[in-house]
């Protein structure tokens, strides 16, 4: 890979197509000009709207006779024009004072249709009668804007001490008719209170007799986090639709526009590789896509405070910055989606056809994070694209954990490294750089022939797939006891998945797996290496990175396998020997692998890093990844995978036993299994571990069948 | 079989695309100062053999070997050697050719001010001057396609690859091609050129090898391959061996 020619066709392609008004057009000129533009002329017409209703008066009918309190309420009401009888028809101005209508014949209380016992009350539902069918006309005439009906019975009920009978019709879909029914409503409550205190007086009762209760009902929630409430359930879903939308175009021209211009061809033949091509595509659409997040974000920030109440605070600098770091890696993902499945497109229309399927699969799930019941948890943590829209939703709301945060951005960039994998993967595919008749089916077609080991996208998809697996299962097997839940994901999620794909991509076992015989100082140096770099990771890493204590004690349950003692051979079994198979066989066997092609020294770091991420903690990231590189070493210089299965199984079965005799621990100096060990034992561990990589290192790797070494590309 | 130090060399290549075989048991050979025609029908393998020549499509079988380095062991090493142009390789709408060029320079690593240099010689020698900073979606066909051939000429490679270079070019852009090839052999490269069009290939090529149903039916220069076939000239010749002919089955 020469990043010199990576970035001269990357140049090149931004060059080209910020010439090209189209895509500039939906990258910056749409999130720039037009949505501000739109969402500015919405508000100045809804609030001219809005000035002009609050402005005018109501017009208000009144059919009947009102009790005088009523009366003299509504008349008082600046807002209210009254009309009585207004647009009423003739049946009912004879019908009601005679009692031909009464309220019983128009309707009754029913039980709620809509959300059944969750506080929505009971809900008038008034079966079509002559007085609702001549409100009705009366509201759509326009001539009043709600009307209010007094029945035969209202003023007898009223002066007898009972409740007045009363009815308001309006229509909730008229902005004004909803006005009017709010402030004939306000007059009512008014000539409600003044109905009480009159009997009240009456009776010589005290003020607030009838009342019962002074309930004053205080928002604890600042007038920040009601901003970030209402901004987080929008701007996530603004900024990530828009931003996509954006290297959505840039793909297509990149891919299918370059086929269709008949370019592609001019390029391939030019001493470059497709994984060059495909890199620099690829940051082309990511660097568009961004440019177009950081668009939208400017833009956003000048007129997003128009779609707030006034006494809320607009977007801060900080929360925009938060939003465009947490967005990054999802634009990664879709710029990759985007180029792999534009690239299967001949031309810019068929492009068009084929993402818009998938940009409505990314825009949709965005979508979610308007409905107030979904939160950021560990579920939704690594469910893809909610995840990222929900993280800046409880950015914006200051409620996200360190985590929640280390989930969310773990499985984000965990889905952008296998789209950029499948990218990779496609553009290796001639027919379909060359543009020749392809399918999808073209994605799904294996690299390897029978008897091959697997590739770097295969081990990174791989990982993505399991770990998926692996946090899901974890979540609903938590009934378990933790033997059984250690054994049942480190079999069930590890060990058959990967001798699984082995066995279905039929790749070679002996290779893929690292199934070979390792030297005898290997295996020496990895029991030295378990007896000793747990005190290295404990010792040195704990004090650098103190993890938080309730960390530390679910951790120490976690390790003892519970509350109640366990015998040590179940201790050595489900901690030591079990991961020491299953993960081993995984990691350093099809993953390391697969890594092997980037070249030895990556392999181990890599799937080192693999391994630090599927222990899914940010407090754990370093003392796994020491573990792993460790273990990585092993099998690279060992060539074989069992080194490193024995040093695990020794290293945590030793972690296991100490948690289990915590005499033992004492004896090291211990405070409990997972307390600060003493700078002595510390300081030899570190000694002897060092030593046993030294020895290691003067092993001369044996394994001259694995992809990436030396004598396997010279082959 | 002669050596192709600073030629091209190509041996048994084999493609198949799902059921259909597009090329089978190929071989070529075009020495340093040749001009070798592969002329064939449509659909005959012309364009799929080309392809895999210059290192766009892996051969399923066979080996194609640019100036000693084989094309699908050393791509990078091999490409530089290699002019590829066809009459469907396009230029970039919105670059001008002067842009085009300095960017294909860069791609073939070239020193800068050699490039510089380089870049004046070719717009000179094509006459691409009038139209040089225009972009390549306003110009003419032939415009484009001088231009595209400055770009295939601009690493001064030993061996050329032309695909139905003058394909939909009028008589006197095509000429210009023609004569473009011509200087090319003169200067000491090699040649492969695929044309449908007889006269272009009467007068340019030293060698002919005739492609039909992805096979080599016959080769060697024109006067063996009309003594060959029994016909008078290349066309005649041509349609014998694609079985075209009036009254064949």
């Amino acid at each position: 890979m020469r990043f010199s020619i990576v970035r001269t066709i990357l140049f090149k392609e931004l060059r080209e197509t910020l010439r090209d008004r189209r895509t500039l057009l939906m990258t910056v000129g749409l999130p720039v000009l037009l949505y501000p533009l739109v969402i500015l002329a919405f508000t100045r017409i809804a609030e001219s709207g809005e000035d002009a209703i609050a402005a005018d008066k109501s017009v208000v009918a009144v059919w009947g006779a009102v009790p005088a309190p009523v009366a003299a309420a509504l008349a008082d009401s600046k807002d209210l024009t009254l009309q009585p009888w207004g647009e009423a028809p003739e049946d009912i101005r004879t019908g009601l004072p005679t009692g031909r209508y009464s309220r019983l014949d128009a309707g009754e209380r029913s039980a709620p249709l809509l959300g059944r016992g969750r506080g929505t009350g009971p809900r008038e539902v008034e079966p079509e009668n002559a007085v609702l069918l001549a409100a009705r006309a009366a509201v759509a005439s326009r001539k009043v804007q709600s009307v209010v009906v007094a029945w035969p019975d209202t003023v007898q009920e009223y002066e007898r001490g009972d409740a007045a009978p009363l009815s308001v019709y309006y229509d909730s879909v008229r902005r004004e008719s909803a006005v009017a029914h709010e402030r004939v409503s306000a007059a009512l409550d008014d000539a409600r209170h003044r109905i009480v205190v009159e009997r009240q007086r009456a009776r010589d009762l005290p003020n607030g007799f009838a009342q019962g209760l002074d309930v004053r009902s205080r928002n604890t929630s600042t007038a920040e986090r009601r901003s970030g409430q209402l901004l987080g359930s929008i701007l996530p879903y603004i900024l990530l639709t828009l931003s996509v939308l954006g290297g959505m175009y840039a793909a297509i021209d990149l891919t299918a526009g370059e086929k269709e211009r008949g370019t592609m061809q001019t390029l391939l033949c030019a001493p470059i590789t497709s994984a060059e091509i495909v890199l620099a595509k690829f940051l082309t659409v990511w660097l568009l896509s961004l440019l177009s997040l950081v668009a939208n974000l400017v833009s956003l920030s000048m007129t997003v405070s128009r779609l707030l109440p006034s006494d809320l605070p607009g977007v801060g600098l900080t929360n925009l910055v938060l939003a465009l770091a947490v967005l990054l890696p999802v634009t990664l993902t879709t710029s990759a989606l985007f180029l792999a499945c534009a690239s299967f497109a001949r031309d810019f229309r068929d492009g068009q056809t084929m993402l818009t399927p998938v940009y409505m699969a990314v825009a949709l799930p965005a979508g979610v994070v308007g409905l107030p019941t979904i939160e950021l948890n560990a579920w939704t943590a690594f469910v893809p694209i909610v995840n990222v829209t929900l993280l800046v939703k409880a950015l914006f709301l200051r409620e996200a954990s360190t985590e929640l945060i280390f989930l969310t951005l773990l499985s984000a960039c965990m889905y952008a490294a296998v789209a950029i994998a499948g990218a990779v993967h496609v553009f290796h595919r001639e027919t379909v750089l060359v543009g020749e008749k392809t399918s999808l089916r073209t994605v799904f077609e294996r690299d390897g022939v029978r008897g091959g080991t697997p590739n770097v996208g295969f081990a990174l998809t791989a990982f993505a797939v399991l770990l998926v697996v692996q946090f899901y299962g974890g979540l609903s097997l938590r009934a378990l006891s933790i033997p059984w839940l250690l054994v049942t994901l480190q079999y069930g999620g590890f060990l058959l998945p990967t001798l699984g794909m082995v066995a279905l991509f039929a790749f070679d076992w002996r290779k893929t797996l690292a199934l070979r015989r390792p030297p005898i100082v290997a295996v020496a140096m990895a029991v030295l290496l378990g007896l000793t770099a747990w005190m290295f990771a404990g010792g040195v890493v704990g004090r650098l990175l103190p993890p938080p204590e309730s960390l530390t004690r679910a951790m120490e349950r976690f390790i003892q396998l519970g509350d109640a003692p366990m015998p040590l051979w179940v201790v050595w079994f489900v901690l030591g020997i079990t991961p020491g198979i299953c993960e081993e066989l995984f990691f350093r066997g099809l993953v390391f692998s697969g890594l092997r092609r980037l070249g030895a020294g990556w392999a181990v770091v890599a799937s080192a890093l693999l391994f630090a991420l599927a222990h899914a903690s940010i407090y754990r990231l370093m003392p796994t990844f020491i573990l792993g590189l460790v273990l990585g070493t092993l099998r690279w210089r060992s060539g074989s995978v069992l080194p490193g299965m024995v040093m695990h199984a020794i290293n945590n079965g030793l972690i296991g036993t100490l948690a289990q005799r915590p005499a033992l621990a004492f004896w090291f100096g211990m405070q409990g299994a997972s307390g600060a060990m003493p700078i002595g034992p510390v300081l030899v561990g570190t000694a002897v571990m060092v030593m046993a990589l030294g020895v290691l290192k003067l092993l001369r790797p044996a394994a001259d069948d694995e992809p990436g070494s030396p004598a396997y590309d010279a082959r | 079989m002669p050596s192709a130090t600073g030629g091209l060399e190509a041996t048994a290549l084999g493609k198949r695309f799902g059921a259909v075989t597009a090329v089978d048991d190929v071989s070529l050979v075009v020495r340093p100062g040749e001009i070798v025609g592969l002329l064939g029908p449509n659909g005959a393998g012309k364009t799929t053999t080309l392809r895999m020549l210059a290192g766009i499509l892996s051969p399923d079988r066979g080996r194609v070997v640019i100036d000693g380095l084989d094309v699908h062991v050393d791509p990078i090493a091999a490409k530089r050697r290699l002019g590829f142009l066809s009459g469907d390789t396009q230029l970039y709408q919105r670059l001008s050719p002067r842009e085009m060029l300095r960017y294909f320079a860069r791609l073939y690593e070239l020193d800068p001010a050699h490039a510089g240099r380089r870049i004046d010689t070719l717009i000179a020698e094509l006459d691409i001057g009038s139209f040089a900073d225009r972009p390549c979606g306003t110009l003419s066909s032939g415009q484009k396609q001088r231009a595209n051939v400055a770009r295939a000429f601009l690493h001064e490679p030993q061996l050329l690859i032309l695909d139905e270079p003058t394909n939909a070019l009028d008589v006197v852009s095509g000429q210009f091609i023609v004569e473009a090839i011509r200087r090319a052999r003169d200067a000491g490269r090699a040649v492969l050129l695929s044309t449908h069009i007889m006269g272009e290939a009467e007068y340019l090529c030293d060698r002919i090898s005739l492609i039909h149903r992805g096979r080599i039916v016959d080769s060697g220069p024109l006067e063996a391959l009309l003594q060959r076939s029994g016909r008078a000239n290349l066309t005649d010749a041509f349609l014998h061996y694609a079985g075209a002919e009036a009254g064949a089955a």
